[in-house]
């Protein structure tokens, strides 16, 4: 007995050294932002010092990181959002009614979703300049929208279609409208499938750089367009100043994985897999 | 006699407003169900469709931003550049040596790992845990890609201030032919091994515990109770796993351009990385276009296979 509890703890320095192992570099990102500049780029490598808070400092009193950020956070969410409706509707459309072309058109969605960025980009690139819609909110807005379309429809027809037409039925007959039936009755049922469509579309949008830095502009910048600009436009790379950015930026999608990490599996594989790990 | 009197329940049916008949009247007609797929259609069309015709009609064109000419058509004169151009094939082979390295290894260590964290539901901080290694593949690749940089970096980075002081030289990572290419795909691989982890834990998850326990009985020895116990049950998911990882590895740009550019020379030059130095560094629309039509049909191939085992999988369940 003695020696299995021994072997179980030595089980689990294991696996924690397995995830030590895979965070390890974001340790390093997250140390070099509370390091000063000698400190980050010193060799041999400083393990310990005194963490210093001045990054952080200089990083919000830079004029434009602020505004980068809110960026972010409004294009993300508002596209997410626009999309997690659009999709809900389409869902349970393809879901209950069945029209002619379902089956084609989910697979159109999904291909788009599969076509590398690269080769969209360059037709995308021409409609914006030709429409004049390069560098708008809308049409940044718009585009992520329909970034995260495929995906959530995916998702979420897989979670209609586990909700019972038996439901709808009642629903009905108790003098509900359709549109009752839609919010009252199968949106509160398909809850799981609308956080974990929403939460993904969030992370690929936050995190999405090509098309960013294509049809956005001055305006419309997000922070990883930001970052790589920064990145060339000077001669040497201010590191503490993008080892401060990056931690801050990458603090919600952490924190995503944290909180809903019972939705990871659904997430990403377009809702094909349940379950939890 | 005496008359049981019955209390007769009245129902009173009242007719609906006139406004909640004709909500009624539409939402039973077929305009309801195409007007709640019409938003995703104008999506669809403006973002999809509108596109890819540009794209399709372009890609018969002789068309640069830069040179002003007014477009000329060549006809297939793109596909056949394409087709004849020994550049081209280099890159078209190595993209898919990156592919099958990545997707490999990520495989076959997301699996072993997997395996490994299999049982670990007493693990203390088992929550914390998973999200260190499930956080690779949330970072933004554009920032991944930037610290990587500094990671590898000649002078001051930390991994050639290990190999320094072990074997006394320094190694230039990004910038040398020979290491170039491994060195992507090891942060390629060091993003992507969570996923094939979180696959091959959903996997085992399918995995019936009876089956587990009378092979545990049986005494039956850990590879045939792979073989014989858990692949059948889990490769469907597994199968999964691997093709949308290889849709993925095809597909990344961002990483790999962020961090070497395609080069030194065009060692880590994939086909999308080639796309978009031609489109956006030589500004050959045409011709880039003739490309993107190429890389377009790779990806529908890629989804209807992707497509096909699904439904394996659903009548696999069935």
């Amino acid at each position: 007995m003695k020696r299995r509890t021994w072997r179980r703890t030595l089980y689990h320095i294991v696996l924690w050294l397995v995830a030590l192992v895979f965070f390890l570099p974001v340790i390093w990102i997250v140390l070099g932002a509370f390091k000063t500049k000698d400190q980050l780029l010193s060799t041999p490598p400083t393990w310990i010092f005194v963490p210093t808070l001045a990054n952080f400092v200089d990083l919000f009193t830079r004029p434009n990181v602020t505004t980068y950020l809110i960026t972010s956070v409004i294009i993300s969410v508002s596209a997410v959002a626009i999309a997690i409706v659009v999709s809900f509707l389409a869902a349970y459309c393809f879901s209950r009614y069945q029209p002619r072309g379902t089956n084609f058109l989910m697979f159109l969605l999904l291909s788009m979703r599969m076509v590398p960025a690269a080769a969209v980009v360059v037709p995308v690139y021409m409609m914006y300049v030709a429409f004049g819609w390069k560098d708008t909110w809308l049409g940044m807005i718009l585009f992520y929208a329909m970034f995260s379309i495929p995906f959530s429809v995916w998702i979420l027809k897989g979670f209609v279609d586990g909700v019972s037409p038996r439901f709808d039925e009642t629903g009905l007959v108790n003098g509900g409208s359709r549109l009752h039936v839609l919010f009252k009755v199968v949106l509160p049922q398909v809850r799981p499938g609308l956080v974990a469509a929403f939460i993904f579309n969030l992370v690929f949008v936050w995190n999405e750089f090509l098309f960013n830095y294509l049809i956005g502009g001055r305006r419309t910048t997000m922070v990883p367009v930001a970052l790589s600009t920064w990145m060339y436009a000077q001669a040497g790379v201010d590191w503490t100043f993008v080892a401060a950015l990056t931690t801050v930026y990458m603090l919600p999608p952490i924190l995503i994985v944290l909180f809903f990490q019972k939705y990871l599996l659904t997430g990403m594989t377009f809702g094909t897999v349940r379950g939890e790990v | 006699m005496s008359t049981t009197s019955v209390r007769v329940q009245e129902y009173i049916v009242r007719r609906p407003a006139w406004h909640t008949r004709i909500l009624r009247s539409i939402e039973e007609s077929r305009l309801f169900s195409t007007s709640l797929l019409t938003p995703v259609l104008l999506f669809f069309l403006i973002w999809n469709v509108i596109p890819l015709l540009w794209m399709v009609g372009l890609s018969f064109y002789n068309y640069s931003l830069i040179t002003g000419n007014p477009e000329k058509y060549v006809g297939f004169g793109n596909f056949v550049d394409i087709w004849s151009n020994i550049n081209m094939w280099a890159n078209f082979g190595r993209t898919f040596q990156w592919v099958f390295i990545t997707v490999l290894v990520e495989t076959v260590l997301g699996v072993l790992l997997g395996l490994l964290f299999w049982g670990s539901t007493d693990l203390p901080g088992r929550r914390i845990a998973l999200t260190m290694i499930f956080t690779p593949m949330i970072l933004a690749p554009a920032s991944t890609g930037t610290f990587f940089r500094l990671i590898y970096e000649p002078t001051f980075g930390v991994i050639n201030y290990f190999i320094s002081t072990l074997f006394g030289t320094k190694i230039d990572f990004l910038g040398d032919r020979a290491w170039a290419f491994g060195a992507v795909v090891l942060v390629d691989v060091w993003m992507w091994t969570p996923f094939m982890i979180l696959i091959t834990l959903a996997a085992l998850g399918a995995v019936p515990k009876a089956e587990l326990e009378a092979a545990e009985v049986d005494r039956m020895p850990w590879y045939k109770r792979f073989w014989y116990v858990i692949l059948p049950h889990g490769k469907f998911i597994l199968m999964l796993g691997i093709l949308l990882r290889t849709i993925d590895s095809f597909k990344v740009m961002d990483l790999i351009y962020l961090m070497t550019k395609g080069g030194p020379g065009n060692t880590t030059e994939t086909i999308a990385i080639t796309l978009w130095r031609k489109a956006f560094e030589g500004f050959t629309m045409g011709w880039s276009s003739a490309l993107a039509v190429i890389l377009l049909l790779t990806a529908i191939a890629f989804t209807s296979v992707y497509l096909y085992i699904l439904n394996l999988t659903k009548r696999g369940a069935a």
